[in-house]
């Protein structure tokens, strides 16, 4: 230091700025590993969002676009033009009046002709009467004058004259006497006051009557609670239902023709054209896919050929339900179509009088919807029960709002979102937590640097953002990657998923705020909020315990006494003790893969249980359900099936804010072979089968509550027992009891089952055949639309599995590598050392997994079941004793995996890390 | 020097105690001391004489239980924490026994750890080369020997020119040669940029360096020395 003059430079920039990117540099595979999760994890719920809010837009500008029905009910047969006019007033229609004016009609007449009857009566009854007496005086007064001839009349021969003048007097003047006697007798008075005695009793009945009946109605459909008009144009929407096959003869399921559709529930068209003559045919697209149809292709429905030109989604069918009841939807044997009106008229098939409508005055809101629906349903009773004719029946109503071909997509997509996000906070959270982690044990290894920097002036606040900037850095690079994997690679996943299961129309990628809130900004704080916590805690020491590295925020008072173990059991166990936080980090994360594992196993497993053993688990093979219990002659119609029973069935409905759930009330024989009930002496009681108790948490001696269709009618039953039987959501009880509680004639039944064939009914008084095909709907489906992603999930989780073990047993090495480096030096094997630093962790995954596997299934019935609460039916959530062992050999699998790696790790400690600048 | 210069660092008072009941312990048991500015001031003192302890309470990084310490006429004790820790980072300088490097920050980046503390920092370049470290500016911390690791971390706290640089065994780790070296380098530091060094040792030969010695036993002070017959660092024989 020759000279003495003293240079002055800049101040440089903040040298820890340049640190970050260096440590990122150093720790390279940690970041990148957690880098990936997040992307892959944000990517794949931005995907998601993206896809849910573009597709959820354009269904619902589809449904402006599209003139989609607010809307639709089916009836019994056509509906006349005023019928239909006045349905569209949305007015209640006065039934008790219309009722009372034709019965005051039809009464007329009778009570008229009864009384004309009692008065003919009467007159020729005077009439014949008096011309006998008329008789008899002429017949005395020439007897007499004959006797003044001094002639002798015998009695015989004076009865005889009387007879024989009576004769003739009966024939010549009794009509005319009559007839004349009868309308003197309607032109008196009394005549007029009969009648009107006569009238007015008939009508003091007929308005018993009808007060009792519409009494009994307005109770049953709230007919007199508040009322608005719902004005409404209904449009005629009618089809025909009636196989599909690809080749001439060979059923591949069922097809819904409509005629063409001009004014409402439009079609988006996805490929091909519209149908231009009555050859030509239009399917819906997702069902196309599954079933291998192409624009050219030719469909059979029924007997009628028809040529596909356009595969398309109608905007009233974006999930394919057959009817609004059915457990699930069915793309798979299930179409929809429509043909021009002469390509209508050459299918062979009942129409079906569906009718679809629109509000005139479009509702506010959800609510307003729902009191305007309702108000529709009771005008549309009332109108339908005047309607001309008096046969006219609903056979269907369906407002939009509980239309599942309408809402099941969006709801479902709506519900995937909510469940994305919560996986992607879980997952987040245990990212942040070890990052957490991470970062104490950075903390840790630095404190002498961290005490002299803050010796040196450095403040916390520069120290905290130092120690934040990797973590966020990551997330905040892993959240743009993401984002633009979730708007370009992800968001085409998910949107393929959807078309793999529902019917939906074209859409347009949007920019999503939601996407970017919740993918972005929400897992930036979360990430900052809990690294946050554990910097500043550790942070607001002084520099001097850092210096010390004492920064135990506890102290220890004594070591933990552990039992005479030999030395190297004790050691471990001192590994494991000192880092208890790390393994509770591990089974938080084991428990979260568990969790994903639980789905990925078990629910390929627990559909494919349903679809293979649903046929063995409903109480007869072969149920029939009839259309009429007497044929054409009026006689019972029987089967010689073996073992055959009559039962009744009949659909209620438990309703709930979140799903009304139908519900099948069967009545059985008394001492029915397939459905064995106890003797059950309580009319009010039940039982229920064990998917309904598994559903709603009934047990024996609640009560249940079920409602009619469309009505206020409630039944309410106690619940005897309940029935050993998991196909669907039933209620059981006998047969007499079925009737008595139905308002059915005793003897009444539905149908027949046995375990044969019934194969001598008539197919024309079959209404339906139950199958276990139809118990399955929901099983198929499900399986169809996620069952093909499970097992690549499967390796996902092992994955996921992977780089958690990785990240939290790197940090027990890493906390561990001056020990380990100094047992190196003191002359430990690698083997030796690699037993006492992974065998504790090896022992903590393999009892973790235990837990974890446990706690993991029982989270995944809380989440499955909150998914069946909003579908039909009930499938318990299965796992296999092999599936639960399947869970266990992926996670262990990744565990070796990464020992391996650890053991690597191990073997590359340096000796002299012990040596070096040791305090 | 005047009589402010004189009484740049003044100590009065100044009692520490740890522990409580069984375990209490009285570190410092009242000390009176003044450091003039410039000085080369050593504390020496066995183990457990409560030298370490001092120099943290005159950095600020402890506290002192009594006694009032003022530097430059600012009483630390009138000092919160965010005062101090603007106090530390403006005026003093912190040397240890571990040279307690970034790892994986180079020895210029390093050496900026300490410049960036400071509007007005020393030229880097120069100080490297009076380091003896501008050979080395480029490497990380464990490609140097013990030796030049402290250099780096003495280079790291004079480079914002502090007022006081606070040594606490600088040479405790290292060999005869390398704390030689080391010592010189202090010795030039202090000449050249004129800090008051306060040095805590427990080798006895490196306070014919200093411009005053302070022994400590016990927590009390035992000598208060004014050397006049300096020796330089490179005259020092243990």
């Amino acid at each position: 230091m020759e000279d003495n003059k003293i240079s002055f430079g800049k101040r440089p920039k903040d040298p820890l700025k340049r640190r970050v990117w260096k440590d990122l540099r150093r720790d390279w595979k940690r970041y990148l590993m957690i880098f990936l999760m997040l992307v892959v994890t944000i990517g794949f719920v931005s995907g998601m969002y993206v896809a849910n809010n573009s597709m959820l837009s354009s269904l619902d500008s589809g449904a402006e676009k599209f003139s989609r029905e607010d809307g639709h009910f089916r009836l019994s047969a056509m509906a006349d033009p005023e019928t239909v006019s006045a349905i569209e007033t949305g007015e209640l229609a006065d039934v008790a009046g219309t009722f009372r004016q034709r019965a005051y009609d039809e009464a007329e007449d009778e009570v008229k002709k009864a009384v004309d009857e009692a008065l003919a009566e009467n007159v020729e009854e005077q009439v014949a009467e008096a011309i006998k007496a008329q008789v008899e005086a002429a017949a005395d007064q020439q007897i007499q004058a004959a006797k003044a001839m001094g002639m002798e009349v015998s009695e015989e021969e004076r009865q005889t004259m009387i007879d024989e003048a009576l004769d003739a007097a009966m024939e010549e003047n009794y009509d005319s006497a009559v007839a004349e006697a009868l309308d003197a007798a309607k032109e008196s008075e009394d005549y007029e006051k009969a009648l009107s005695d006569a009238m007015d009793e008939a009508k003091k009945e007929i308005d018993k009557e009808i007060d009792e009946k519409y009494t009994e109605l307005s109770d049953r459909y709230g007919l007199d609670e508040d009322f608005d008009p719902v004005p409404v144009k209904v449009y005629e929407l009618f089809y025909k239902d009636t196989d599909e096959s690809l080749t001439d003869g060979e059923k591949s399921g069922g097809i819904r023709i409509y005629k063409e559709r001009t004014e409402v529930d439009l079609y988006d068209i996805l490929e091909g054209r519209s149908p231009e003559n009555e050859h030509e045919i239009i399917i819906d697209r997702m069902h196309a896919d599954n079933a291998g149809i192409k624009v050219g292709d030719t469909v059979y429905a029924g007997n009628a050929d028809f040529q596909v030109v356009g595969l398309v989604s109608f905007v009233d069918y974006t999930t394919l339900y057959e009817n609004n009841t059915d457990t699930m939807f069915d793309a798979l044997t299930f179409n929809v179509s429509m043909v021009t009106d002469e390509g209508f008229g050459r299918i062979k098939a009942n129409t079906r009088a569906n009718y679809a409508y629109t509000y005139v005055n479009e509702p506010a809101d959800e609510f307003a919807e729902k009191e305007m629906s309702d108000n529709f349903l009771k005008a549309l009773i009332t109108q339908v029960a005047v309607a001309e004719g008096g046969d006219l029946e609903i056979k269907d109503f369906v407002p939009a709002y509980l239309d599942h071909a309408i809402s099941f997509a969006p709801d479902d997509m709506g519900s995937d979102k909510a469940m994305g996000g919560v996986l992607l906070y879980i997952l987040i959270a245990v990212l942040a937590f070890i990052f957490a982690v991470t970062i104490s044990t950075t903390l840790e290894q630095e404190a002498s640097v961290i005490g002299t920097l803050r010796a040196s002036g450095y403040t916390k606040g520069e120290l905290l953002r130092y120690y934040m900037s990797a973590p966020l850095l990551v997330v905040i690079f892993a959240a743009i990657i993401g984002n633009i994997l979730g708007y370009t690679v992800f968001k085409k996943v998910i949107v393929a998923m959807y078309y793999n299961s529902y019917s939906l129309p074209n859409y347009e990628t949007l920019w999503t705020p939601e996407a970017f809130i919740r993918t972005t900004v929400v897992p930036i704080i979360l990430m900052l909020v809990i690294n946050l916590i554990v910097i500043i805690r550790t942070l607001r020491l002084s520099p001097l315990r850092f210096l010390r590295h004492d920064l135990k925020r506890r102290r220890r008072k004594k070591a933990i006494r552990l039992p005479r173990w030999s030395f190297l059991k004790r050691f471990s166990m001192r590994v494991f003790l000192q880092n208890i936080p790390n393994y509770l980090m591990l089974f938080v994360g084991i428990t979260f893969v568990m969790l994903l594992l639980s789905m990925a196993v078990g629910m390929p497993e627990t559909l494919k249980f349903y679809q293979d053993k649903m046929p063995t688990m409903m109480f007869a093979e072969d149920q029939l359900i009839l259309s009429s219990t007497e044929d054409e002659d009026g006689k019972l119609i029987e089967t010689s099936a073996e073992g055959a029973e009559r039962f009744s069935v009949y659909s209620l409905e438990r309703r709930s804010d979140v799903f009304d759930e139908e519900v099948s009330v069967y009545g059985v024989e008394e001492d029915s072979s397939y459905v064995k009930l106890e003797k059950n002496t309580d009319p009010s009681s039940v039982y229920i089968s064990e998917a309904y108790a598994e559903k709603y948490g009934v047990e024996k001696g609640d009560t249940i509550v079920l409602s009619e269709k469309y009505e206020q009618k409630e039944y309410e039953w106690k619940v005897t027992d309940v029935y050993d039987y998991s196909a669907s959501i039933a209620v059981f009880m006998t047969i007499d009891q079925f009737n008595e509680v139905f308002d059915k004639d005793e003897g009444s039944f539905s149908g027949y089952m046995s375990n044969s064939k019934i194969t001598d009914i008539d197919e024309e008084y079959i209404a339906k055949e139950i199958t276990s095909d139809d118990m399955i709907k929901i099983a198929r489906q499900l399986d169809h639309s996620m069952g093909s992603y499970m097992l690549y999930f499967q390796y996902v989780c092992m994955i996921v599995a992977a780089i958690i073990l990785y990240l939290l047993t790197k940090i027990i090495i890493e906390k561990n590598q001056r020990a380990i480096s100094m047992t190196k030096i003191l002359g430990y094997e690698n083997g030796e050392i690699a037993s006492l630093y992974l065998i504790p962790t090896a022992v903590v995954v393999f009892f973790s997994e235990f837990l974890a596997i446990y706690l993991g299934y029982k989270l995944m019935e809380v989440f499955w079941k909150s998914m069946m609460m909003t579908l039909g039916g009930w499938f318990t959530f299965l796992m296999s004793p092999s599936g639960f062992v399947k869970e266990f050999v992926l996670v262990f699998a990744a565990y070796l995996i990464i020992t391996v790696l650890d053991f690597i790790r191990i073997k590359k400690i340096p000796k002299v890390l012990a040596l070096k600048n040791m305090e | 020097m005047s009589d402010k210069e004189k009484k740049f660092l003044e100590v009065r008072g100044l009692k520490k105690s740890f522990g409580s009941g069984d375990t209490h312990q009285d570190v410092l048991k009242g000390l009176d001391f003044t450091v003039g500015k410039g000085e080369f001031c050593v504390l020496l003192g066995p183990s457990g004489s409560g030298k370490s302890t001092l120099l943290n309470i005159l950095g600020g990084i402890d506290s002192a239980d009594e006694g009032e310490i003022s530097i430059n006429g600012d009483k630390l004790a009138d000092m919160n924490e965010k005062s101090l820790t603007r106090y530390r980072r403006k005026h003093l300088g912190y040397v240890f026994q571990m040279y307690n490097l970034i790892p994986n920050l180079n020895v210029k980046e390093n050496i900026e750890t300490g410049a960036y503390l400071s509007d007005n920092p020393l030229d880097i370049d120069d100080l490297l080369k009076i380091l003896g470290l501008y050979e080395h500016r480029y490497k990380l911390p464990d490609q140097l020997s013990g030796g030049q690791q402290q250099r780096v971390s003495i280079g790291r706290a004079i480079v914002k020119n502090p007022d006081i640089l606070l040594c606490d065994e600088p040479t405790g780790a290292l060999d005869y040669k390398t704390s030689k070296e080391i010592l010189r380098l202090i010795e030039e530091v202090n000449q050249k940029y004129g800090n008051t060094i306060i040095m805590v040792t427990h080798n006895e030969a490196i306070k014919q360096m200093a411009d005053h010695v302070i022994k400590l036993r016990d927590g009390m002070i035992r000598h208060d020395i004014v050397n006049t017959e300096k020796l330089t660092a490179a005259e020092l024989e243990w």
